[in-house]
């Protein structure tokens, strides 16, 4: 490599992100290509170029792009890269999906506010949900943030990748214009959290939304759709239920229910994991991608605890410890079924779309 | 079809290009509308190619580098032939609908 001009070795470099078989197939092809496209046939300025250019910002960001359609992939794409293509669509499926259930208990808090909810004496909001006091944006802007959440999820269901993807980049913007209005007011209860769920749960998403390209299967609606409601009566409705009866005690924060859920889900699904029968599923794959989330978002969120930021109560650190290792403990079990199903999942649909 | 798809195969139809050929032909056939990265072009090349509607013609040397040529498949032709059908049966849809009296645009 050590004979090439500088500009053939810089592009190299930024080729050095797609996937090995890609390269193998097309790589002098992009590097002639490239070449040629700055090349003058002069041969003073060629030299030059050759020795003092680099790929500009646009051509490095043809290749990211490319790349993460190629690792994220879809149809025609070779088994592992189809594997953790479906695990992060599936992934970021869940998460939209914890959005789009706040979204639907914003929903209920409108209704709240104006006497037409059916329990009507529910108590306030949990402080985590309702609108920061000291912040000059209208609390509107906000809710109407929440509930393009499940507007984004419901999209991104039926296939309107794009619309999705446009709504998720706004809402992702409010909500950081909010929490930043809150940092810098000194309004946010809980600021470690706070910045976790939002990079975790709103720039994780916007960013992995790449995977729903032009190649990616299309998402089984009835399942995913009927996910929606089904999370919220049975995540949302008993938190709500615990708190009206004066159990709030027992209700754990969001990141514990999150390692809560992750941890129920992957002890439900290590009985075929550990069989084997799961060979050739997503799912575990998926699994470990959540839990992966669900403990940094809990790590992340203790530092509220550990700085006294938000319930300042010594036990809540052990629960969160308890919380993370339960979380840890379950996702082992279906671990190594996740390393196999990268390569035992059956192959992907075999011919892309045109272009 | 992507229109970038569509520029690409239009840019092969009259004969093999490599890839910057491709990229310039595409540039002119489009009036500057359409003007590829590298790695855009590459991507929509690899679609292509995996479905049979382009295929490798030939290599040649140039400055001590391979240049590989890409020429369109029989299917690929009789995909570009439909799809220019397709666009330019909704350009007349579009031209008779614009033909017909109907009230003024504003401003």
């Amino acid at each position: 490599m050590s004979g090439e001009p500088l500009l053939e070795q810089r592009y190299r470099r930024v080729l050095r992100l797609l996937p090995g078989y890609y390269r193998e197939r097309w790589e002098e092809d992009m590097v002639a290509a490239f070449l040629d496209s700055w090349l003058t046939g002069d041969p003073y300025t060629d030299e030059c170029v050759l020795e003092f250019c680099k790929p500009a910002w646009q051509e490095v960001a043809s290749v990211v792009l490319l790349a993460a359609r190629l690792y994220l992939g879809g149809a025609g794409a070779p088994r592992r890269y189809f594997a953790w293509g479906q695990a992060v669509r599936f992934t970021m499926l869940a998460l939209l999906m914890v959005h789009a259930v706040r979204g639907l208990d914003g929903l209920r808090l409108v209704f709240l506010e104006r006497g037409l909810h059916p329990l009507g004496s529910v108590p306030a909001p949990p402080a985590a949900m309702a609108p920061m006091p000291g912040i000059a944006w209208p609390a509107g802007v906000w809710y109407l943030a929440g509930y393009a959440w499940i507007v984004i999820f419901v999209a991104l269901v039926l296939g309107h990748y794009r619309a999705a993807r446009v709504l998720a980049v706004m809402a992702a913007v409010i909500d950081l214009v909010w929490l930043a209005q809150g940092q810098l007011t000194g309004a946010l209860l809980s600021p470690y959290g706070s910045w976790a769920f939002w990079i975790l749960c709103d720039l994780v998403p916007v960013l992995a939304m790449a995977a729903f390209h032009r190649d990616a299967p299309p998402v089984t609606r009835r399942p995913w759709l009927l996910a929606l409601p089904a999370n919220y009566l049975l995540v949302a409705v008993p938190e709500l239920a615990a708190t009206a009866t004066g159990h709030q005690a027992w209700v754990p924060d969001l990141p514990g229910l999150s390692c809560i859920l992750v941890a129920v889900l992957c002890l439900a699904h290590a009985p075929k994991a550990l069989s084997g029968r799961a060979s050739g599923s997503v799912w575990s794959l998926t699994l470990v991608l959540l839990a992966a989330v669900a403990a940094a978002y809990r790590i992340i969120s203790l530092g509220d605890h550990l700085q006294g930021h938000y319930l300042q109560d010594p036990h809540l650190i052990a629960v969160g410890l308890a919380e993370l290792v339960t979380l840890i403990a379950a996702v082992a079990l279906i671990t190594p079924d996740a390393g196999r199903a990268q390569t035992a999942m059956p192959a992907p649909p075999a011919q892309p779309q045109p272009g | 079809m992507t229109g970038q798809a569509f520029f690409v195969l239009t840019a092969l139809a009259d004969g093999p290009r490599h890839g910057y050929g491709i990229v310039g032909e595409v540039a002119e056939l489009s009036q500057g509308r359409v003007k590829l990265k590298i790695g855009s072009l590459y991507g929509v090349l690899d679609r292509l190619a995996s479905a049979g509607l382009i295929e490798p013609d030939r290599e040649e040397a140039h400055d001590g580098r391979l240049r590989r040529y890409y020429r369109l498949t029989r299917d690929g032709r009789g995909a570009l032939a439909e799809e220019a059908e397709l666009r330019a049966a909704t350009a007349r849809v579009v031209r008779a609908r614009l033909a017909r009296p109907g009230p003024q645009a504003a401003g």
